[in-house]
């Protein structure tokens, strides 16, 4: 093969796959670091009573209550992203999407309770998670910058548990 | 009621699958398919092109003008010497179906395209880089030899099949990967195709001068002026490269026992 056939290859398949294994490896790492992080905060938050209850338990002596939220915005990588994108030609569990939201999901129930126990509340009730898509800058819908996870509750300080 | 503290459990929402073996699955599965799409594309084509007789082709394209599908210039005093030379190369094929016409494209990058019916347009930035009319007589030779092999057509049914299966899956990564699986499978294929056009170009060209010479000289000058960089060339994108032709007609040349020096004919212009 010639140089310049060389060189169109490259260019053509060489690059959208370095692209791919760079995209692969940060991601991957990034990903991993996220999740020991979220594990470690949720064990120094264990007892810390989060529930999605409408109603105060009847024997809960509540003194205050206010609104706590906690939200993040994630974003894809391209790795993530261009399998996806062959995955919604067959259908099925969109895979490399699951941890991300897994993720963003855990870290907005951190969040959210960090500021609450921050704040000297004891527990969080009424929980309730949403969901929001980004456009990206070109805002034609055709793709999305990332998601929001936003996780709000009623955060409760209790006379005596 | 009590309250049990509880940590999130991981492993509930996010699949076992690892995103590797979800990736090289998905990778290798569609790869497949697209190789096979291509394959019965190539046969359809194949197929189509038994029951189109060249002559039959030729009729239906009589009328095509050269302005209908790209930016002519028709005022270019070179025309009528490119349309004398290819006839001259033309009557050493005799039982050809096509009567060839010749357009001139203004464009700088130097190309020379086979249409249906018989008609090649060349672009001035070809003629502008031809010295010799030996050196434009193989370039014409060799679109000649692509109407002989019909690969004008296969060429054109091709991407339009290739086109229209691709465009269901719209602009994705799904059609990305596809358009590449399908240019590699077809680079075998035209990689073919372009070897039997330059075997016939040159037999032309023989048959004319008598000799080979200065045939390779168009390609050797234009891989020297492109350098590294004729992967944006225009010929080299519908051609192979200059270096890997030149070698190869070449060797034709001598496996034929045909003469490599001989007089180069200068251009009229
Ligand atoms: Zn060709």
């Amino acid at each position: 093969m010639s140089g310049g056939q060389t060189l169109n290859l490259f260019l053509n398949i060489g690059f959208p796959i370095a692209l791919l294994v760079f995209a692969y490896l940060i991601g991957s790492l990034i990903e991993r670091r996220h999740f020991a992080n979220i594990r470690k905060r949720e064990s120094e938050l264990r007892g810390f009573p989060v529930t999605t209850f409408e109603r105060l338990p009847e024997r809960w002596q509540v003194s205050s209550a206010g609104l706590v939220s906690g939200s993040i915005v994630v974003s894809l990588d391209y790795f993530k992203r261009v399998i996806a994108g062959l995955r919604a030609i067959v259908g099925g569990r969109v895979k490399t999407y699951e941890p991300l939201l897994e993720r963003a999901r855990r870290e907005a129930l951190l969040r959210m309770t960090e500021d609450a126990r921050r704040a000297g509340y004891d527990a969080v009730i009424n929980v309730r998670l949403e969901t929001s898509r980004l456009a990206n800058a070109a805002g034609n819908g055709n793709s999305t910058a990332g998601v929001e996870m936003l996780a709000f509750g009623t955060a409760v300080k209790l006379e005596r548990r | 009621m009590r309250y049990v503290p509880r940590e999130p459990r991981d492993g509930i929402n996010v699949s076992k699958t690892h995103a590797l073996v979800e990736a090289g699955t998905l990778v290798a599965g569609f790869s497949l398919i697209f190789v096979l799409i291509v394959l019965v594309l190539v046969f359809m084509v194949e197929l189509a092109l038994l029951f189109v007789s060249p002559e039959a082709e030729a009729r239906v394209f009589e009328n095509w003008q050269p302005g209908d599908l790209v930016a002519v210039d028709a005022d270019d005093r070179r025309l009528a010497e490119v349309d004398a030379l290819t006839q001259r190369l033309a009557r050493h094929w005799p039982d050809s179906p096509y009567r060839f016409r010749v357009a001139i494209n203004d464009s700088e990058k130097p190309n020379a395209m086979a249409f249906p019916g018989g008609l090649i347009i060349v672009t001035t930035g070809l003629l502008d880089r031809v010295q010799s009319e030996n050196e434009l007589a193989f370039v014409l030779g060799h679109e000649i030899g692509h109407f002989r092999n019909r690969d004008h057509l296969r060429m054109l049914g091709r991407g339009m099949l290739l086109t229209l299966s691709l465009s269901a899956l719209g602009d994705g990564s799904g059609a990305g990967l596809g358009l590449t699986i399908a240019d590699l499978t077809l680079r075998g294929f035209s990689r073919r195709q372009e070897a039997d056009a330059d075997e016939f170009g040159l037999t032309l060209v023989h048959a004319e001068y008598g000799h080979i010479a200065e045939s390779t000289r168009f390609f050797e000058r234009v891989a020297d002026e492109f350098g590294g960089d004729h992967g944006y060339y225009e010929y080299v994108a519908t051609h192979p490269s200059p270096e890997d032709r030149i070698d190869e007609i070449r060797e034709l040349g001598r496996q034929r026992g045909w003469s490599e020096s001989g007089p180069p004919v200068p251009l009229q212009w």
